[in-house]
């Protein structure tokens, strides 16, 4: 069709760059002169900067450098520094957690110190971003909304690489660094304990991401449907409803029988997004804590679906040999 | 940045972009071609899936050859007539010379007799590969005659892993990784976490036959409740076992749903009968490294051992070679009913485990195919 | 009639693909149209069939239906009813009311003066449906590589098509559309944090403006994508995540039949640094 879709901006307007909302109260000032990149205003908006570093901001960047070397030194090294094998075989390198043998002690550093070392300086990298993005949005006089999503987020992270190894007493259980070794041992901790399609915690986090893509598609759609009202104002559509919302609405309403207002689909999305990691951390939680195989607890509260067999009796060799090793 | 530099950068770029994509996409196959075996019920996706082509490539290689004409047992025995003959001795000699000509097709058509025997004696124990020979003659008896859960009715001959080479192509030893970091500051190898074609190209751990083909490790992992009851086999540990599956797969040319239904991948009830014939084959494929292959490291040249000094090792692969039975199941064995039962015993054949020249090689011997345990494309 | 309290200047007529003033009406708040009808058709045909498979099943047990493809034998045939041929039918059903559903879409945005948007972001969720459903089957030549109908069995069936492949994880196109997927999420919560944290500020404060909602962006990351940025963004996200998720479904079979992982051969074996 002719008409234009709104996708990419043609023509880019150009003022003097925004210097941010003027604050008193904050330690720092901004920094950086601000630019713009023309590739960017195309999509949204092109200014770049300036950004307020801050203690925190600093403190975390050093911290996540750290950790961002230690793994990728380690990787190096499990290649012999050879810089070529590095590149070709990067997907598969890690920086690997110690060997259940050594439970929840600080091994040596070659044999998994390094792993949570590493740990350790991500977490507080994580933890002190977090105090900056809450402290950005007080400063600004912002709800706190941004930091409470970003602590599900965390949630999940620490479950997974350190309230369930606890829990379970071996550090071994966590994650390793790396691409492909971490996609390892999410197969393999799925095979460990019963698969966990089965895990209804599981399921509802599936459910809110799905959901979660679905509800941004649905949202930005209907905005840059009607974006030839205004409607990505939303601030101002949310004070005082125009035409903008009151067609996106109706477009919802008219199609599925309700809608959600300027303000409310916002929460919509955020509590979509949030149960995401939180429901997600809590299976994670469970599994192997309070539940070691998930496909029988299926079974066992009437899940699991009965196919007709297809071949006969297949007993377990090891049960029926007299002797027999398993 | 210089105007120029911009544009032969961004033109270089370009063409190394290019160029990673054709690599990439001409990986593909062509579509629409595959076959697809249906073996669970409807709608389980238990199903295993052929390509045409490397179907038709594997067909051509598992070609069973032609057996030399059965002899009768007349005459006289080839224990009597030969010397230093401790392993077929009951056979007639017109049976006995029938085999040999048939070994020597099945593992060395080049180099003929000479890759075992001393020409100008050859009663003489004179290379390694003799006592080697004697020891497999046993391995294939042993396999055919206490191994039939796994191998009935094909049997299995020295061509079902030699295939006409002196060494088979589908080999392993203990592989602890190119650079074990040992004793050094940086994180020590854990065996796992590298690009390996003994796990299909995974980074899952690449020597699981250590443990599991060669040691009796346990490879079930999963709890048989559903509540927790004392299974304390850790995430790591299923990498292993993982791994070793990837190998099962990879090797029979199938997939993971060829025996378990993945939604209770420990359930018996659940799953194919060939996972029964899997489990015997477990069991029968250690019971080869450790009663025959193992106890041949002091008799093999150091270029037949691995990086650690250990005998080579046989896994599924040695066997089936990428196929789902190996040379697709056609009986080979039957023609050679001395190699269904056990002959003489063991002991005979330990006190002659002493090479009259170590180290000395048979001319014209192929080289030792290296760490390619598992058949990949 | 149950309306917003703006609605009324919105109801006019016009914007129907289809049919003209025939369906052009409302029943209580939903909108009709044509494709209302076809789309109510196709809905309780199919959710009937669904019903009727049920009861031809050994379970009433919502997490235990199952209605099941046709054996592969039917290749791209009509299985009988009890034998695949209710999911065959039901399927129909599904794709007839999708599409139905995305047309009626098309009719409600031109009555209200909007882009096609909406109606163009769900096709590309059909699409995703289609590509499980139709096309990849026809690609491998029979109707019962689709996935069931069933709460739990579907769920089977997804891990068992995975373990085909040994290890899905390693589809690069498995990969990038996981990585839409959790982008989408993370970028969603952000958006809907950010306006919520301008529209409710602490006790006291008064609400803030756009501009707060880039300075908070700028002071944090250094750079904001702003107002309209945010939801081209979003969209793309999404809809990558769904596309993506379509391509490495059709991939797997009819282009690849063997292990993920060993797709990964094409870069472990460049000429440059081939072993």
């Amino acid at each position: 069709m002719a008409e234009y879709q709104n996708i990419f901006t043609r023509v880019q307007v150009r003022g003097p760059v925004y210097a941010g909302v003027p604050v008193t109260e904050t330690s720092w000032t901004r920094s950086g002169k601000p630019f713009y990149i023309h590739l960017f205003g195309m999509l949204g908006d092109a200014q770049v900067g300036p950004i307020y570093l801050g203690i925190t901001g600093i403190a975390s960047l050093i911290c996540g450098f750290i950790a961002f070397e230690i793994i990728g030194l380690n990787m190096w090294a499990s290649v012999n520094w050879d810089i070529v094998q590095f590149i070709r075989q990067l997907p598969w390198l890690a920086l690997e957690p110690p060997a259940p043998a050594y439970g929840l002690r600080i091994p040596p550093l070659a044999e998994g110190g390094w792993w949570l070392m590493a740990g350790f300086f991500l977490t507080v990298s994580i933890a002190l971003w977090w105090v900056r993005v809450y402290q950005r949005a007080k400063s600004l006089g912002m709800g706190s909304h941004v930091a409470w999503a970003f602590g599900a987020a965390i949630w999940l992270y620490i479950v997974l690489g350190f309230i369930r190894p606890i829990l379970m007493g071996s550090w071994s259980e966590a994650v390793p660094f790396g691409i492909f070794p971490h996609l390892d041992w999410t197969a393999a901790f799925s095979i460990r304990y019963g698969n966990l399609f089965y895990n209804p915690f599981h399921m509802l986090s599936i459910v809110f991401l799905y959901g979660s893509v679905l509800l941004f598609a649905m949202h930005s759609a209907t905005v840059l449907a009607t974006t030839r009202y205004g409607a990505e104002r939303e601030l101002e559509q949310i004070v005082d409803r125009g035409t903008a919302f009151e067609r996106g609405s109706l477009f919802w309403r008219w199609t599925m029988g309700w809608c959600a207002s300027a303000e409310s689909i916002h929460r919509w999305a955020w509590w979509f997004a949030v149960l995401t990691p939180i429901t997600g951390g809590i299976g994670i939680l469970l599994t192997g804590t309070v539940v070691d195989n998930w496909f029988l607890w299926g079974v066992k509260h009437g899940i699991a679906a009965d196919y007709p067999a297809v071949w006969g009796v297949v007993a377990d060799p090891a049960l029926t040999l007299p002797g027999a090793v398993k | 940045m210089m105007p120029g530099l911009k544009l032969g950068l961004g033109i270089v770029g370009s063409v190394a972009a290019a160029l990673l994509g054709i690599a990439m996409l001409s990986n593909f196959e062509m579509p629409g071609q595959q076959i697809t075996v249906q073996r669970g019920f409807r709608g389980v996706a238990m199903e295993t899936n052929y390509n045409p082509v490397q179907l038709a490539k594997y067909v051509a290689e598992n070609k069973v050859p032609a057996s030399l004409p059965q002899l009768p047992a007349t005459g006289p025995k080839a224990g009597q007539v030969y010397k230093n003959v401790l392993v077929l001795g009951e056979l007639s000699v017109g049976q006995f010379t029938r085999l040999m000509v048939s070994i020597t097709n099945w593992v060395s058509p080049k180099q003929g007799c000479a890759y075992c025997h001393n020409t100008n004696n050859m009663a003489e124990d004179t290379y390694y590969t003799k006592i080697v020979a004697r020891r497999m003659l046993q391995m294939t008896q042993n396999i055919n005659a206490n191994w039939a859960p796994h191998v009935a009715p094909a049997g299995v001959t020295c061509y079902t892993c030699h295939r006409g080479n002196n060494v088979p192509n589908y080999i392993w030893w203990k592989d602890e990784g190119p650079t074990p970091n040992k004793g050094g500051a940086l994180e020590v190898s854990m065996g796992q976490n590298r690009a390996s074609t003994s796990v299909g190209n995974s980074s899952l751990p690449y020597d699981p036959f250590t443990p599991m083909l060669e040691g009796d490790y346990p490879i079930r992992q999963q709890g048989e409740t559903a509540l927790p009851n004392g299974n304390r086999h850790s995430i790591k540990e299923t990498e292993w076992t993982y791994a070793l599956m990837i190998h099962f797969a990879q090797s029979l040319g199938v997939n993971c749903t060829y025996c378990h239904n993945s939604r209770a991948f420990g359930d018996w009830s659940q799953s194919a009968p060939q996972r029964v014939t899997a489990w015997h084959g477990i069991r029968m494929v250690r019971d080869i490294n450790l009663e025959y292959m193992d106890p041949l490291q002091g008799v093999f040249p150091v270029s037949r051992l691995g990086t650690s000094g250990d005998s080579p090792k046989v896994a599924c692969a040695t066997c089936h070679q990428g196929v789902f039975k190996p040379l697709y199941g056609v009986n080979m064995v039957d023609a050679f009913p001395e190699l269904k039962v056990v002959g003489q015993q063991a002991g005979l054949v330990q006190t002659s485990l002493m090479v009259v020249n170590p180290g000395v090689y048979p001319a014209g011997a192929q080289a030792t195919p290296r760490m390619k345990p598992t058949p990949i494309n | 009639m149950a309306m917003m309290n703006f609605e009324e200047k919105y109801r006019v007529r016009g914007g129907t693909l289809v049919g003209g003033d025939l369906f052009d009406f409302w029943v209580g708040a939903f909108y009709v149209g044509f494709f209302g009808v076809t789309t109510i058709f196709f809905s309780l045909l199919g959710t009937t069939l669904i019903i009727y498979g049920a009861a031809i099943g050994p379970t009433w047990n919502l997490w235990r239906i199952n209605i099941a493809p046709p054996d592969l034998s039917y290749g791209l045939g009509f299985a009988p009813l009890k034998e695949g041929g209710l999911w065959q039918v039901i399927t129909i059903c599904a794709v007839g009311a999708f599409v139905s559903w995305a047309l009626r879409q098309v009719e409600i945005s031109r009555k209200l003066g909007m882009n096609l948007h909406v109606p163009i972001a769900f096709s590309v969720a059909i699409f995703a449906y289609v590509s499980l459903e139709v096309i990849r089957p026809v690609l491998m030549g029979a109707w019962g590589h689709g996935f069931p109908y069933g709460i739990l069995s579907h769920l089977d069936w997804v891990s068992n098509t995975g373990y085909q492949y040994l290890h899905f994880h390693y589809n690069p196109a498995h990969m990038l559309a996981v990585t839409f997927f959790f982008t989408t999420t993370l970028a969603l919560s952000l958006h809907g944090a950010l306006v919520l944290s301008a529209a409710n500020p602490p006790k006291g404060q008064v609400v803030k403006t756009a501009e707060h909602e880039n300075t908070f962006f700028r002071d944090t990351i250094g750079w904001s994508i702003g107002t309209l940025g945010i939801h081209r963004l979003g969209l793309f996200l999404a809809l990558s995540a769904g596309f993506w998720s379509a391509v490495c479904i059709i991939i797997s079979g009819p282009f690849w039949t063997r292990g993920w992982p060993e797709w990964w051969g094409w870069w472990l074996n460049l000429p440059i640094w081939k072993q």
